[in-house]
């Protein structure tokens, strides 16, 4: 028979006040299974716990009912007391007579009654409750990062100058991401490749970062703290150990004009070429759509002949590399809003009205960024891509897909109104005589130093800001002439434009959602992946062991992406701290014995913690098929119990035994 | 005298959203009939519908089974499994003739305290004026 | 149309043939055991009467319909029988492990039997590709027809590896299917709880209605656990109706409508409606109808956001 011990708090006045604790502790004291039943004034205290100790030992209980408050809150600490003091910290349980009873009942009789039923039901309960052990689950202390943008980019640093490998996967020829394309940042206009390409050399030099760039996390299997990632190395068709970077290949190459990829079109590039001249790794790729000799299979190979350390080899392929890792790193980041064409994801195109894509000089937030930049396709002169003539006067349009519902994106891209009074500044520093038109529908500028940033634009740099939409762009004697609303003035504005700049929305990276599934971690209707808990936990997801960090959970600045990057880091360290992982042991099993192998679990599983595995004799002989619970991955929902028709599988703290124990002990 | 019938009220509730609504409605002690009695699970999906009849066949007059929001699970999907078979549940239930009026599913939130407190006081008054649930009651008489 | 003789010919032909090439080692059908030796009776003997609730205690009568035979050598072959009192679903079979032991099976199904297989492999119990499908053309069962006959859209299987039987002419009777159910459904709950109660007053909880059940294939079914007692064993009221509410809800989105529960229970209570009911909700509320496409995802493990909700406050 159990001896369980029964300990009601009076919790002050606050559960006495309304409930007969001493009534209620005799009455619970009849019931079976119970050794002791006391009453005291503060359980959660020391003496309180001391009094439970006491007990366990001269009573040699098995289990506890503490009736007190909810157990939210002192759940853990009352588990604490019993294994301390030897009893098997699962077989203790709580019965809420506060938040439930005396703090929502005024009258005493049926308070009391209420009390007792309830504590009645945690003692049926702890009658049928399992000892449970804490699961260990072996730790492989390496990270894997997914995409090598400036988050990807801390991420990696971090964990790796903490000692531990990282492997590091970008999709592109070279890491950077998106700033690497930048040309100065807010709100300190720091030149944002002066203070990236450090940190991309630290990570190309690091030893223990593996770099593997040009490449995609083709699978992932395994859980937390044993993930197998099966990577593609796409083929280069350079081998970038023997290249020693000199150029003599994309100096040579005939095929000169291809729409550069980190110009966004604006500039040029031969077919094969460096992505950028700090590239990390500097070293080039081919792009084997337009590189005749790998289109045709023969011909030119001129880059072939002229390599003086024979790396040009066109009959790459793309290769398949395994990496083992206990931690996942998610950074990849954004791109545009595709401005007046279909969305991947088939919502309304929006914004035709607004000419991208007809007129060459109605450009993009980042291929304004290019004409910025010093090294950009112009040279850092911020010229008209039509007639490469010098405007007069640019419009800068904010909101471009973001705040708009018909558009499919009620979000607030976060960075377009910083980056927009940062476009007028640098464009005023850069053309003496130019003026900077933006048309807003409000400013948000909340982080450090940003209020003051977007003040100077407009009272230093005299940058005319309209608050009101655009509704339309056209072509006029060569002059872009936009019509916009000021609603402060209560007037609309026309203004003849030389070039116009769209703040366009950020999405998320393409292919996101089909890494998401691989890894599975959620995401939300945009695609941006989705965080534990967004106040809480904003770089943990459902996958255990699996963090994000960066605009891929929601857009974000770089000072932002930075710290999410190291909180993710520090979540991978938190795991690495301990050569083992300890988890909650309320966690599903199953019954292999009686398992119909129907798999309606491995189904409903949100954590793909269920797989089909075979019993087999100790000699190895095949039985029959069954489903099979990964403790390790099981976050203890219940929901296979519930769907399984032969009550194979059962949940550990929550058994069918102990619930239709508490249930049956309600009469 | 006779005295006024009390129902008996047992709640199916899912341990992150509405255990800490309920909790929630205690630290902010607003006041609700005594009748409810909590069973706490870790997630809506974990409640089988067996467990529905369980409480009739133990007595209960009305069954309350309260989880996340759709979309809010803690364990991102338990209560969508648990509202298709509610959904269905529900129409095996009808067909029987067993009482659904005296079957309510809801969705509170940690921080819907308020709306626990509405939903058992409710749930409360409706099943005292239908009654003791006889029907059921009497199938247990005559399991004995 | 093929003659039901012709049929039945066809059927031993193929019989012998599949065992004689050691395609397969047991071929499932439908046969007498020697009791029903020549093929006009077994055409349309009287039917066996079963209990009614007017008259639950009426004795049995009649000649027993073509029951399941298990043939494994091509000469027995001459056991199985073709007829419109074929009405067992031969599916239930393939999953149970003596049937398993006997070697690779051919099983003979209708139309409506044939959807078991569907669902039987969604749910990972045989593997299509290891199992050779009879299908044969029905016109229905039963004299007269059974209820789950009107409106048959499957008189051709669709699935069989092989089919006998051309298909033609109407379907069999035109009786709206859910006739009954809408009369319970148009009475009040009160009613129908006292119909439930009355009907399962005379369950004695012999499990037929499980046994018989191709989706039933639990090896240790719920009601056998008694850690805990889930639902009682007792042919109590209480225990009976637990155990009614169960299989039907183990059966939601799944049935099939063979209506072999209805057919093997020996008190005769009409335990389909349960799962017509299910069946005809599953429809309305997600467009699923089990067995019917094999492509189609299962209603249990998969979530919509356009599930209804208009119940929960």
């Amino acid at each position: 028979m159990a001896r369980i011990g029964v300990f009601t708090c009076w919790c002050g006045e606050n559960i006495a006040r309304t409930v007969d604790v001493e009534k209620v502790a005799a009455a619970v004291g009849e019931l079976p299974g119970v050794r002791c039943s006391l009453n005291y004034k503060y359980m959660c205290s020391e003496p309180g716990q001391a009094l439970i100790a006491e007990k366990i030992a001269s009573e040699g209980l098995d289990a506890v009912v503490v009736a007190s408050c909810s157990p939210h809150m002192h759940l853990r600490t009352f588990r604490k007391t019993a294994a301390s003091a030897g009893v098997n910290p699962y077989r203790v349980e709580m019965a809420n007579i506060r938040e439930h009873c005396s703090w929502v009942h005024h009258d005493r009789d049926t308070a009391t009654q209420k009390a007792t039923d309830l504590i009645r039901m945690s003692v049926a309960k702890v009658l049928w409750d399992e000892p449970l052990e804490p699961i260990r689950v072996p730790v492989t202390r390496r990270a894997l990062v997914v995409g090598g943008g400036v988050a990807g980019i801390q991420a990696a640093l971090d964990i790796a100058d903490a000692g531990y490998e990282v492997v590091l996967v970008e999709r592109e020829p070279s890491i950077g991401g998106k700033m690497a394309g930048l040309s100065e940042t807010f709100p300190t206009l720091d030149c944002s490749q002066c203070i990236l390409t450090p940190r991309m050399v630290e990570v190309g030099q690091h030893p223990r970062i593996k770099l593997y760039t040009y490449s995609e996390v083709e699978q992932v299997e395994g859980y937390i703290g044993n993930f197998t990632i099966t990577i593609r190395k796409k083929a280069r068709y350079v081998d970038i150990k023997s290249c020693t970077g000199c150029g003599d290949c994309w100096n040579c190459c005939p095929i000169k004009r291809n729409p550069s990829e980190f110009d966004y079109g604006l500039g040029m590039r031969p077919a094969i070429y460096m992505p950028f001249p700090q590239a990390v790794p500097a070293r080039p790729v081919i792009d084997k759509e337009t590189c005749t000799r790998i289109k045709k299979g023969k011909g030119c190979g001129l880059c072939e002949k002229k390599c003086l350390t024979k790396s040009i080899h066109f009959d790459d392929q793309d290769a398949l590399v395994t990496e083992q890792v206990g931690a996942v790193v998610v950074s990849t980041g954004f791109k545009l809003y595709s401005i007046g064409k279909e969305q991947e994801d088939g919502k309304t195109s929006g914004y035709g009205e607004y000419g991208y894509g007809k007129y060459k000089d109605v450009v993009t937030s980042l291929q304004f960024e290019r004409l910025l930049s010093a090294s950009g396709p112009t040279g850092g002169r911020v010229v008209r891509p039509s007639d490469g003539k010098e405007p007069k006067n640019v419009v800068f349009i904010s909101c471009v897909g973001s705040r708009d519902d018909a558009k499919g994106l009620p979000y607030c891209s976060k960075i377009c109104c910083m980056y927009t009074a940062k476009h007028a500044m640098l464009y005023k520093h850069k053309v003496h005589d130019g003026q900077a038109h933006v048309f807003y529908m409000d400013i948000r500028a909340g982080g450090k130093n940003y209020e003051e940033f977007v003040r100077r634009a407009i009272e230093q740099d005299g940058a005319r800001y309209y608050r009101g939409r655009v509704s339309r762009i056209y072509e006029e004697n060569g002059k872009l002439i936009v019509r916009g609303a000021d609603t402060l003035a209560g007037a609309p504005v026309t203004v003849e434009a030389d070039l116009v700049v769209l703040a366009a929305a950020m999405v998320p990276a393409p292919g996101v959602r089909d890494l998401a599934r691989k890894l599975n971690v959620g995401y939300d209707e945009y695609g941006f992946l989705l965080e534990s808990h967004p106040k809480l936990r904003p770089v943990e997801t459902s996958a255990a062991g699996v963090f994000i960090c960066g605009a891929c959970q929601a857009p974000k600045d770089i000072p932002e992406s930075v710290a999410q990057a190291s909180a993710a880091a520090s979540k991978a360290l938190i795991m690495f701290g301990h050569a083992e992982l300890t988890r909650e042991p309320e966690v599903a099993r199953i019954d292999e014995k009686n398992c119909a192998a129907c798999f309606a679990c491995i189904r409903t599983c949100p954590y793909h913690a269920i797989d089909r595995a075979d019993v087999l004799t100790p000699r190895g002989v095949f039985v029959k098929r069954t489903a099979r619970v990964n403790p390790g991955l099981c976050m203890g929902c219940g929901t296979c119990v519930a769907v399984c028709p032969s009550k194979s599988a059962d949940l550990a703290g929550f058994t069918e035994q102990e619930i239709y124990a508490e249930v049956e002990a309600l009469v | 005298m006779t005295a006024q019938f009390e129902p008996k009220i047992v709640a199916y509730v899912c341990n992150w959203c509405t255990y800490l609504g309920a909790d929630l409605a205690g630290t902010n002690r607003l006041e609700y009939p005594p009748n409810v009695r909590i069973l706490r699970l870790p997630c809506t999906g974990r409640i089988d519908f067996n467990l529905i009849v369980k409480a009739f066949e133990m007595g209960a007059d009305a069954v309350l089974v309260s989880g996340c929001h759709p979309g809010d699970c803690h364990y991102t999907a338990g209560n969508y499994h648990a509202r298709r078979r509610w959904m269905l549940f529900r129409r095996l239930l009808d067909t029987l003739g067993i009482e659904t009026e005296r079957v309510h599913f809801a969705w509170i939130s940690a921080a819907e305290g308020k709306k626990w407190q509405q939903v058992i006081g409710e749930i409360t008054e409706k099943t005292r004026q239908m009654g003791p649930y006889a029907a059921y009651q009497e199938l247990s008489e005559a399991a004995k | 149309m093929t003659e039901p003789g012709a049929m039945t010919q066809r059927l031993r032909e193929t019989c012998r043939r599949l065992l004689e090439e050691g395609k397969v080692q047991v071929v499932i059908g439908w046969g007498g055991a020697g009791r029903l030796a020549s093929p006009t009776q077994a055409e349309s003997p009287a039917p066996l009467s079963f209990p009614t609730q007017a008259e639950p205690h009426a004795p049995l009568s009649g000649t027993p319909a073509p029951r399941p035979v298990f043939i494994t050598r091509a000469e027995d072959a001459e056991k199985l029988e073709w007829n419109d009192r074929c009405f067992a679903n031969l599916t239930v079979y393939l999953t149970r492990k003596e049937v398993k032991a006997l070697g690779k099976a051919a099983v003979v199904v209708k139309g409506c039997d044939e959807r078991s297989l569907v669902v039987l492999e969604k749910e990972s119990q045989i593997e299509r590709g290891s199992l050779h499908a009879i299908g044969m053309v029905c016109e229905g069962v039963g004299t007269p027809r059974e209820a789950k006959c009107a409106g048959c859209e499957v008189r051709v299987p669709r699935f069989a590896d092989e089919t006998i039987g051309e298909a033609e002419g109407a379907a069999a009777s035109a009786t709206a299917v859910a006739s009954r159910l809408d009369g319970l459904m148009a009475k009040s709950p009160a009613e129908r709880w006292a119909f439930w109660t009355a009907e399962f007053a005379r369950c004695v909880k012999c499990y037929a209605c499980r046994q018989v059940c191709p989706l039933c294939y639990c090896e240790r079914c719920i009601a056998d656990k008694n850690r805990p007692v889930a639902i009682e064993t007792s042919a109590s009221a209480r225990g009976n109706f637990a155990w009614h509410i169960t299989r039907a809800f183990h059966l939601a989105a799944r049935c099939i409508g063979c209506g072999e529960c209805s057919r093997a229970c020996p008190a005769g209570i009409p335990l389909g409606l349960l799962n017509q009911s299910l069946a005809q909700a599953t429809e309305e509320d997600f467009g699923y109808r089990p067995g019917m496409d094999p492509k189609a995802e299962p209603v249990f493990g998969n979530w919509s956001p356009a599930d209804k909700e208009d119940f929960i406050r």
